[in-house]
């Protein structure tokens, strides 16, 4: 029996031994912090002002090469576009090589050569670097650009896009750039159709001559090199690149919109909302406020456990993902939400990403998050030093923003230096839900409606999708429409052309009520276009004569000559058969798009009339018949737009005209019912005459 | 003499890609069945930590398609010792990044972390694969998250459905025809019960390569790794390998699909060989041949010179069973996709019909070299190379040597593999238009 209890107690001791070293719930601690070292680098300056940084790495047999031309930014202007193409087109050929040549040779060697307006990057293996040299050099000094080569870029850069019309992330990223900066601010032009045909090689050139200088720009070069053989590389082969003046362009700073702004771009198809919340911060690069932002930001929605993303996704399930970021900038930064949720949550994911916003400024976050949060960056920082690129980095943003030459050595310090406060701080300075862009490309058939109650005036902005605000009612015409065919199909609505012709003379008595004063109104005209009209509301009159040159208007004992675009106007209202004669007139009719009026479809028609001035007159689709016209009225008070809707067509006579009318002039609305219509009652000349 | 052919050979492989810094690295069986892959680095000091899992989509009930996806997010809800949302707080606490993704064939889960959380980052992965924890609130918030994925990343994206459009064709038994995403129908019907059995089957230690990569110490590693895994029992069920054939495609498959897009895009999908096979390689080479770099075949002719083309590329889908070769691009406004497909075709018969100089082939051999180096350029690319060598070719070694199978393809090698199989019968067209173009 103790035997037997002997050895049980032996296997249990052994038992307990094996599997008792390992408690899983204890979380396993770190080991000792490793020492996070940076990298050196070497730099020279060339006699022409390049400045060169080199960063050794032996660790593959390759070589880097980034050359960065550090220009202000440029205003396009009507030309967007065309600085994005300066830096296609470079490529495209030298003095000496061919685009065909250029693509054999970099290809050949199995290297990488990519340009842009503000530089060249070129890598290839080490033993290859020599030849890679030779074509970046020539391609960044004696570049040559060909007209057919810049339209191969224009015809390109037009298929995209078009392509990106369609594309609700594209769309977004374009309206929130032009939000968020402005047109006027280079950060915010964009290139259109428009600005791509405008674009001509000598902007090319212009380009190119102006900015393209050693002396404004860095070139890193990265990899399995030392300083004596780079420096040999860069004076052989950049030596020759000749230094000159460039000027620094100045612009106005774009400011935040002082009320959130909702922003709906319509994309009917979507099934997707996509969300940005956007605004221009003035935070600028290497100042203090940066490292602070940044902790805050990456608890607000820089990483997968920030509470945007947290609430968004792993508590509501509304998106694959949300985020925020926060940029400084020499000129002007960037607070940037951007999340892509289904239809039907867009409101309550805005309201969830605008109440962690909020939160973020009023309440306090835990020393808990701050020091995760710290790790996090620092690790993130560790990752980065993996790419010898990033040394490059380092040492081209110490000379460019002009950031103490240890920046970057002391950045972990300065790192855990943030406190709770601070965090709060720029919370505040940054975080602005009321001064905010809220930018919502989707379906706006389903969501608009929901959007009112994130602005104080209720209001949904339409954009277009350049960022025009747009009206929203504006649709798109069916192919083939014509103004002619629009025109046409009222005339068959309303009786036809013989019938219209047949008209000579119209008389139309019409009454209404304003503010409980009862009017009549007595129109008469007579081919081609002579009018009278008398208005009685008892103690007031006013009559109206045009005898088809010169108008008078007479009220109160007063009279009053018509000159002017009123006079000009006046001819063309006047004309009995109206739209048929249009051409007589000199007025041009232009087909400017469709929209509802009413609940229904309705073509809109310009007028252009001789003067200059315009009308605007909208067609029914279904039924052909002018069921509304708009025009510009000046006044002692200022200038309206005057809308008269058309209802009730009636025939007489074989045409149908409008019995019922609703006219609104600035504040004013009045009803007007026809109450009866006469056809050629034989008026006499004299009765339109302007005495 | 046999001695010293042996050695000029071996000088003449050493001056072709003699550059090329070799991957060191140990493996080994634990008990359990889990493969074990080691590097050492100690140049920076992070370690990236993988886990890979040879189950896809292709492993999928057909009606539960989107499965193993769905499973893959649910692998950061918890375990016993890591309540929900515990998994990403550790990990960034410790200054790591982590992630995953779901292909036909596996399921890769990696961090990399600080490398004094090496044992952090071992534990985390440890319990998830010894008794992760899942409960109806993960299910179904991850139900959503995953439906917001699939439509943002194919129905709310213009030619975002190409591919899916493209395999539901060009296989008709073999499970390569869904997608890893699914159907968001099958994403609604998946049950708990479902992914318990699914985690049962799939998710132990015979089915995981886990591969550690940076500042590590090989002893101490080793031995941390036998801690936390060692324990984890076997599974109990067979892992059958998917066994279907899909029989040739027998004829052209042409479609048209209509999208909300606004130029055409014209896709050729070929079947070939699956990875690793001799005419394999020969296709990488074809495909480097047709669209890598500006001088490339269908660039320079159809993107540069004819101007038919906004974007034009081709790649080869590199699957485990025998995958696609596709050919796709947008035509330039005012382009056809007729047009565009027309002058697709001539390109591909030219390499049918003529055996390429030796100057185009120099090129491809110096691409392909410059790619290769290029390739191990990071501590996370390197463990997940070393994994997928492994589980895929059961040689790590690979990541060394590969190379060599690139380097023995012939010019007739690729004029012979075009001829094969860029045939008619054996591809898939697609036409995408724009919506407004479809007759109602």
């Amino acid at each position: 029996m103790k035997n037997k209890v002997l050895i049980l107690l032996v296997l249990f001791a052994f038992v307990s031994m094996n599997y008792g070293q390992l408690d899983r719930s204890k979380i396993p601690q770190a080991g000792p912090a490793p020492v996070i070292n940076l990298g050196n680098y070497d730099s020279f300056t060339l006699a022409n002002g390049l400045k060169v940084f080199v960063v050794e790495n032996h660790k593959l047999p390759k070589v880097s090469f980034n050359l960065i031309v550090d220009r202000t930014p440029v205003n396009e202007k009507d030309k967007a576009g065309y600085i994005d193409m300066s830096g296609q087109l470079l490529r495209t050929g030298t003095k000496t090589r061919t685009k065909d040549k250029i693509d054999q040779e970099v290809d050949f060697i199995g290297a990488s050569l990519s340009t842009s307006s503000t530089g060249v990057f070129g890598s290839s293996l080490k033993k290859h670097t020599n030849k890679l040299l030779d074509i970046m050099s020539d391609v960044v000094l004696n570049p040559q650009f060909k007209q057919e080569e810049l339209d191969k870029i224009k015809k390109q850069t037009l298929s995209g896009l078009a392509t990106q019309k369609d594309d609700p992330s594209s769309i977004a990223s374009n309206v929130a750039t032009v939000l968020t900066f402005g047109k006027d601010h280079p950060y915010g032009e964009l290139t259109t159709e428009t600005t791509v045909n405008n674009i001509s090689l000598d902007d090319i050139n212009e380009y190119y001559s102006t900015y393209f200088k050693p002396n404004i720009s860095y070139l890193a070069i990265v990899g399995d090199i030392n300083k004596a053989e780079a420096k040999k590389l860069v004076e052989k082969y950049f030596g020759k690149w000749k230094k000159g003046e460039v000027a620094k362009n100045t612009f106005t700073t774009p400011s935040q919109p002082l009320l959130a702004k909702v922003a709906m771009v319509d994309r009917p198809a979507s099934v997707q909302s996509v969300i940005n919340i956007t605004y221009p911060i003035d935070l600028k690069v290497g100042t203090p406020d940066v490292i602070k932002s940044n902790v805050m930001n990456t608890i607000l929605g820089g990483g997968f456990q920030s509470k945007i993303n947290n609430n968004l996704r792993e508590v509501h399930g509304y998106t694959y993902g949300a985020g925020s970021s926060i940029k400084a900038d020499e000129y002007v930064g960037r607070f940037f939400v951007s999340t892509t949720v289904r239809n039907s949550v867009t409101d309550s994911a805005i309201t969830e990403i605008l109440n962690e916003m909020r939160k973020m400024r009023t309440e306090k976050i835990t020393a808990e998050e701050l020091q995760s949060t710290k790790n996090y960056i620092t690790g993130g920082f560790a990752r980065s030093l993996e790419s010898p690129q990033t040394i490059a980095n380092f040492a081209i943003n110490i000379e460019r923003y002009g950031l103490a030459k240890d920046y970057y050595k002391n950045f972990l310090t300065h790192l855990s230096e943030v406190t709770v406060d601070d965090v709060q701080e720029v919370a505040k300075k940054y975080v602005k839900p009321n001064n905010a862009y809220i930018l919502v490309v989707g379906n706006a058939g389903e969501v608009a409606k929901t959007l009112t109650n994130f602005t104080i005036n209720n209001k949904v902005n339409y954009y277009d999708i350049y960022g025009n605000e747009v009206d929203p009612a504006a649709q798109k015409l069916p192919a083939g429409v014509t103004v002619e065919s629009v025109l046409d199909k009222y005339t068959e609505a309303v009786g036809g052309k013989e019938n219209l012709l047949k008209i000579n003379d119209k008389t139309m008595k019409l009454s209404a009520s304003v503010q409980g004063m009862n009017l009549t109104i007595t129109i008469s005209q007579k081919a081609p276009n002579k009018l009278s009209q008398n208005l009685d509301a008892g103690v007031f009159q006013q009559k109206t004569v045009f005898d088809g040159e010169k108008g008078k208007v007479t009220a109160m004992g007063q009279e009053q000559e018509v000159t002017g675009s009123a006079l000009e106007e006046m001819k063309v209202q006047a004309a009995i058969h109206g739209h048929l004669d249009y051409a007589a007139l000199g007025v041009k009719p232009e087909l400017s798009g469709m929209e509802k009026i009413n609940g229904k479809d309705a073509y809109k028609v310009t007028l252009n009339y001789p003067s200059g001035s315009k009308a605007i007159q909208y067609y029914d689709v279904e039924s052909g018949f002018l069921i509304r016209s708009t025009s510009t009225v000046e006044s002692p008070q200022g200038t309206f737009t005057q809308t008269s809707d058309f209802g009730d067509y009636k025939e007489v006579k074989g045409v149908k005209f409008p019995f019922k009318m609703h006219q609104s002039v600035g504040p004013q609305d009045i009803e007007l019912k026809v109450e009866s219509i006469e056809i050629n009652t034989g008026l006499q000349d004299s009765f339109f005459e302007v005495k | 003499m046999k001695l010293k052919l042996f050695l000029v050979l071996f000088i003449a492989g050493s001056v072709l890609y003699g550059q090329t810094r070799k991957i060191e690295f140990t493996q080994y069986d634990m008990d359990n069945g889990i493969h074990v892959i080691l590097h050492k680095d100690n140049s920076t000091p992070i370690v990236a930590i993988t886990m890979t899992f040879h189950v896809g989509s292709k492993n999928e009930d057909p009606t539960r398609t989107g499965f193993a996806h769905f499973f893959e997010h649910l692998m950061f809800e918890g375990s016993k010792y890591m309540a929900r949302g515990d998994y990403d707080k550790l990990s960034q606490n410790a200054g790591g990044e982590n992630n995953a993704s779901t292909s036909f064939d596996k399921t890769f889960y990696y961090q990399v972390l600080p490398s004094n959380q090496l044992e952090l980052g071992l534990w985390m992965e440890s319990e998830r694969l010894d008794h992760l924890k899942i409960d109806s609130i993960g299910v179904e918030t991850q139900r959503k998250v995953v439906k917001e994925e699939r439509s943002q990343r194919y129905d709310n994206q213009p030619y975002g459905s190409i591919f899916e459009q493209t395999f539901k064709r060009a296989y008709k038994v073999h499970p390569y025809k869904w997608m890893p995403i699914g159907s968001a129908q099958y994403i609604d019907q998946a049950t708990l019960a479902e992914f318990m059995a699914f985690y049962k089957k799939f998710y132990v230690p015979q089915n995981v390569t886990i591969s550690v990569a940076g500042d590590i110490d090989l002893a101490k590693t080793k031995e941390l790794v036998a801690k936390y895994f060692a324990e984890i029992p076997r599974g109990k069920e067979d892992i059958k390998k998917v066994d279907v054939v899909e029989p040739p495609l027998g004829g052209e498959v042409r479609d048209v699909v209509y999208d909300n897009i606004q130029l055409p895009l014209v896709l050729e999908a070929y079947r070939i060989p699956a990875q690793g096979t001799k005419d394999y390689y020969a296709i990488e080479m074809l495909s480097t041949l047709l669209s890598k770099g500006q001088s490339s075949r269908l660039y320079k002719e159809i993107v540069d010179k004819q101007q038919k083309a906004l974007f034009l590329s081709s790649m080869n889908y590199a699957m485990e069973d025998p995958g696609l070769f596709v050919v796709y691009g947008i035509t330039n406004m005012g382009v056809t996709p007729e047009d565009l497909e027309a002058v697709i075709e001539t390109e591909l018969t030219k390499v049918k019909d003529k055996i390429i100089d030796e100057q185009e082939f120099q090129k491809l051999r110096n691409q392909i070299e410059s790619d290769f180096v290029n390739s191990n350029s990071t501590m996370i690319g390197i463990a997940n190379s070393l994994a997928d060598y492994y589980v895929y070719f059961g040689d790590a070694n690979l990541i060394n040597t590969e190379i060599d199978r690139y380097m023995k393809v012939t010019k007739e090698d690729i004029r012979d593999a075009a001829k094969k199989y860029l045939t008619p019968e054996n591809r898939v067209v697609l036409y995408y238009l724009p919506k407004s173009a479809e007759k109602k």
